[in-house]
């Protein structure tokens, strides 16, 4: 049986390549603005932020107050367009009724008919969508260290998206694609854009802790 | 033919419930009217019929959204509901607004709005999903409340569809009722029309997108121009207290964030300390305005977090965990969620104190209440006029010895919340009591239980009491029936104005943006002179006689909010005159509308040409009015202000500091300087021939021509 923490713990032996450490100034408070002090990083504090490869994106569930930002934001930058489907972080889903959908005690869930919590998906950067692709679409950006799709040799069969434990890969029928969370090149948008700093970038070593505090809100709520 | 450019999705859903056909009409017929309540108002003329009631089969009922709904533009996550409404008199054509998720899912689903006509036999919901649509049976969800129907229909979308559904009220068909979204999220005015329909709700599921012209650096470079003007809710500027960052503050502002606040709900407590303008990623924290509320110990106590709607950084929802829910009221959740109207009415209502635990649990406790049966109050009219007549003890004389004994009074005596328990059920279920029930109908229905029982001073049993003499019932506008809402306790003129011409209480925050921006006085009046001509905002409370700048500041407002209404983008946020940035000197950016719409649709406008586009809608509006009202003179059928305007402190006059009262000849002259500000008839409030042509409304002219409501 796959696990999450397995996979974590798999795909870090798999997140090799050149390696990538710098400040992202784009990854601050806002991008291009007249009024920014780029010396803030994205909570706020004060310190820059460094991205190197094989990190993954993680929504706090306390921060995150559904806006869908961080989805359109994706869109723009991913598609041109916004919509849920060709987004690669995924609000929508859990958003109303959380992780497991309608449950009978659906006021005691997760979600804005819950109680509250916000447990948006993200692509955890291991190793499922790679392996299981029969065309070989997918491997390792040797810059971010993240899963990307190679789109010309991806026929949208969709393997990938039943595999995802994350449920985050999916097939955009409009052009018979995979599409997931590609870290946006080592510049991400979801992050810049969250009006609370819920979603960001973790290194390996940061991001158990961060997908502790995740993992305490996809289940059933006790 | 297709519409080949962004923001559109190019479609009108079309469903009759009479004849179970489904159908669909290009978007193209409609894009003069920009979308939103343009859509709204257009279909609702092409399909008027003369003395149609809201509740009639054949009334249309449209939920639309605009081209900038679903494109991740800060504030674009609203929807507009437009209808014939049963909460007004004559049933004439209001639009409703409601935030939260459904319009984005409308938008992804394909179309830019849903019309429903006719009536099905028995309870439906609507199931749309993409180009799947279906009439679905009801029977198992009609009878429940709205958060248990809004579970049942996601259930049956899926977790990833959003829907919005009516409870027992419009059900019942209560005037006064309106629909719902998970979140908290709302539109008053029209639940009966559903509910005549036997449409208990519509659950949306899109899986395509929304298409947008700009490029991404030109889509982030404007979010970025935006964030750096925008404030909080109502465009609130400065924080409410003095922080390091702010040169003024202001103690009204819902910037509320502060050392003292906590989300102490939250599974580990946020301290959100002080969010300067600049910190883009702490903007969601600005606005815990659940103090407003509930007070500073219970928001410390039950605020979770913030919620709102879709693309908007400004959180003005406050998601409550409340433990006396459950343990002392025995709901079925201790969770709660709302923005300002949710909360706020229960206390109208009854006789509490800010900031005490009653306070805060009537607050939470009324707001559930009202939501689960999907109750409307009309910008709180009916809690005020509850509240008032209960203290002139007037019920005892207008309800019968049975029911005036029915009624729990200790409870509302004692300031026991327990009190919505009891009264909220006569609203929703008006006629599941022994008796007539008429303190539940006349809430659910105060169009017209107002001359029922007589509220304008001619019934001798109740001492001739006057509803409209009553500053505290808060009535405005006496021909409609509609509540004050941001009026001449705020803008002298220019507020009034703005109330006069709306079917209902006109939901218009294009002023309160600009008043209450927590700027000093000064500051603001240099702003708006310059956008509007010296003299065009008073000190509050301070009036000066009517004058060209405020006619032009009004009239600026309802065009503004027709704008977003049609867009469709957030009136509580927009349009953003002013700014907290001291080096733009406070001033906000006026085009990001028209920004907005050129980047996403491709479509390049000026801020007059789109202006020009929703005066449009406001024209036909008016037009329809004058219709449906079979009216040759609105300045006397419709443009009628309550006694309470012009009578209210009788120690002092027009003009005097302290003092909000209204002068009867200054109104009329405001008013004869308004129409013709619109181009219409000076003497009768109605849209002149050229006027109409002059916004492509020959068709209307015809119509008002052929009828002899057209002026001259």
């Amino acid at each position: 049986m796959i696990t999450r923490r397995g996979m974590l713990k798999g795909s870090m032996g798999v997140a090799v390549g050149t390696v990538y450490s710098g400040t992202l100034i784009s990854f601050l408070t806002g991008c291009n603005s007249d009024n920014n002090d780029t010396t803030k990083d994205n909570t706020g504090n004060g310190d820059s932020v460094t991205v190197t490869p094989g990190g993954l994106m993680v929504v706090n569930p306390i921060l995150c107050v559904g806006c869908r930002r961080c989805e359109a934001a994706c869109g723009w930058n991913h598609e041109g367009d916004v919509g849920p489907v060709i987004s690669r972080v995924k609000v929508a889903h859990n958003m109303n009724y959380g992780p497991l959908g309608v449950q009978a005690d659906y006021y005691e869930q997760c979600g804005d008919a819950g109680n509250f919590a916000c447990v948006p998906q993200t692509c955890h950067q291991c190793n499922v969508c790679m392996e299981v692709c029969p065309q070989g679409a997918i491997s390792v950006n040797e810059t971010t260290g993240a899963r990307v799709v190679d789109e010309s040799l991806c026929v949208g069969c969709g393997y990938c998206a039943d595999k995802c434990p994350q449920q985050t890969i999916k097939v955009v029928k409009s052009k018979m694609k995979s599409v997931k969370c590609d870290l946006c090149g080592g510049d991400p948008n979801c992050a810049q854009v969250c009006a609370t700093g819920a979603i960001k970038f973790y290194t390996w070593d940061e991001a158990e802790e961060a997908l502790e505090i995740y993992n305490n809100y996809t289940g059933l709520v006790e | 033919m297709t519409i080949n450019y962004g923001g559109w999705a190019g479609k009108i859903l079309w469903v009759n419930l009479t004849t179970n056909e489904i159908w669909t009409e290009s978007t193209e017929n409609y894009l003069d009217y920009l979308g939103g309540s343009g859509i709204g108002y257009k279909i609702l003329w092409d399909h008027h019929v003369d003395g149609q009631l809201g509740t009639d089969p054949e009334n249309v009922i449209v939920y639309s959204v605009g081209p900038l709904t679903g494109s991740g533009a800060i504030c674009s996550g609203r929807m507009t509901v437009t209808s014939r409404s049963p909460a007004v008199p004559g049933h004439l054509i209001t639009d409703g607004h409601i935030g939260g998720h459904i319009g984005p899912e409308l938008k992804y689903a394909g179309y830019d709005a849903l019309a429903v006509v006719g009536a099905a036999s028995e309870p439906v919901w609507i199931s749309i999903a993409d180009d799947k649509v279906s009439i679905e049976s009801a029977s198992g969800i009609w009878g429940k409340g709205i958060f248990d129907s809004l579970a049942a229909i996601t259930k049956a979308m899926g977790a990833a569809s959003q829907c919005f559904a009516i409870g027992q009220a419009g059900e019942n068909l209560v005037p006064m009722s309106g629909f719902m979204c998970p979140g908290g999220h709302a539109a008053g005015g029209h639940g009966a029309v559903m509910g005549s329909k036997n449409l208990k709700g519509v659950g949306i599921l899109g899986t395509g997108t929304c298409k947008i012209n700009a490029t991404r650096d030109e889509m982030r470079d404007l979010d970025d121009h935006i964030l750096g003007i925008i404030g909080s809710n109502n465009n609130n500027v400065v924080p409410s207290t003095p922080q390091s960052w702010t040169e003024y503050y202001s103690s009204g502002s819902r910037w509320k964030a502060r050392d003292e606040i906590t989300w102490g709900a939250a599974d580990e407590p946020v301290e959100l300390g002080e969010v300067a303008w600049d910190e883009r990623n702490r903007i969601g924290y600005r606005c815990s305005m659940a103090e407003m509320y509930v007070g500073v110990e219970y928001t410390n106590k039950w605020l979770k977090r913030m919620g709102g709607c879709h693309a908007c950084p400004i959180r003005c929802y406050c998601e409550l965990k409340v433990p006396e829910l459950k343990s002392r009221f025995n709901f079925k959740t201790e969770y709660y969620t709302n923005t300002c109207g949710g909360f706020i009415w229960g206390n109208y209502l009854m006789p509490t104190t800010s900031g005490t635990e009653e306070y805060a649990l009537t607050a939470t406790v009324g707001g559930y209440l009202r939501d689960d049966y999907g109750i409307f109050s009309g910008y709180g009219l009916t809690h005020h006029m509850f509240k008032d007549m209960k203290k002139a003890d007037l019920f005892k004389n207008l309800l019968s010895a049975e029911e005036y004994a029915d009624v729990p009074w200790e409870l509302w005596d004692n300031n026991e919340p327990e009190f919505l328990v009891d009264l909220y059920p006569r609203i929703a279920f008006p006629d599941n009591y022994a008796h007539e029930n008429i303190l539940g109908r006349m809430m659910g229905d105060p169009a017209t239980y107002i001359d029922v029982l007589k509220l304008d001073g001619t019934n001798p049993a109740i001492d001739n009491w006057n509803i409209y003499a009553e500053s505290g019932v808060h009535l405005f506008n006496r021909s409609m029936k509609h509540a004050l809402h941001h009026a001449s306790e705020c803008a002298g003129q220019v507020g009034s104005l703005i109330n006069v011409i709306f079917n209902r209480d006109p939901m218009c925050h294009s002023h309160i943006n600009i008043v209450n921006a927590g700027l000093p006085h000064d500051l603001i009046a240099e702003i708006c002179a310059e956008q509007f001509g010296e003299g065009a905002f008073d000190p509050v409370k301070a009036y000066t006689p009517i004058n060209e700048a405020k006619v032009k500041f009004a009239k600026w407002c309802i065009v503004k909010n027709m704008l977003h209404d049609s867009l469709t983008i957030c009136n509580w946020v927009f349009p953003l005159v002013t700014s907290p940035d001291v080096n733009k000197n406070y001033r906000g950016d006026t085009t990001i509308e028209a920004q907005m719409y050129s980047l996403i649709t491709g479509d390049e406008v000026t801020e007059a040409e789109l202006d020009t586009m929703a005066e449009r809608t406001v024209q036909l509006h008016r037009a329809f009015t004058a219709l449906e009202m079979n009216s040759t003179n609105l300045r006397t059928d419709h443009d009628v202000l309550s006694d309470w305007v012009y009578d209210i402190n009788p120690d002092l006059a027009f003009g005097d500091a302290g003092t909000i009262k209204m002068d009867r000849d200054d109104m009329q002259t405001a008013l004869t300087m308004f129409y013709e500000a619109w181009g219409w008839d000076s003497e009768t409030g109605i849209p002149t021939r050229a006027t109409l042509e002059s916004f492509g409304l020959g068709y209307a002219a015809d119509k008002l021509e052929s009828k002899g409501l057209l002026p001259g």
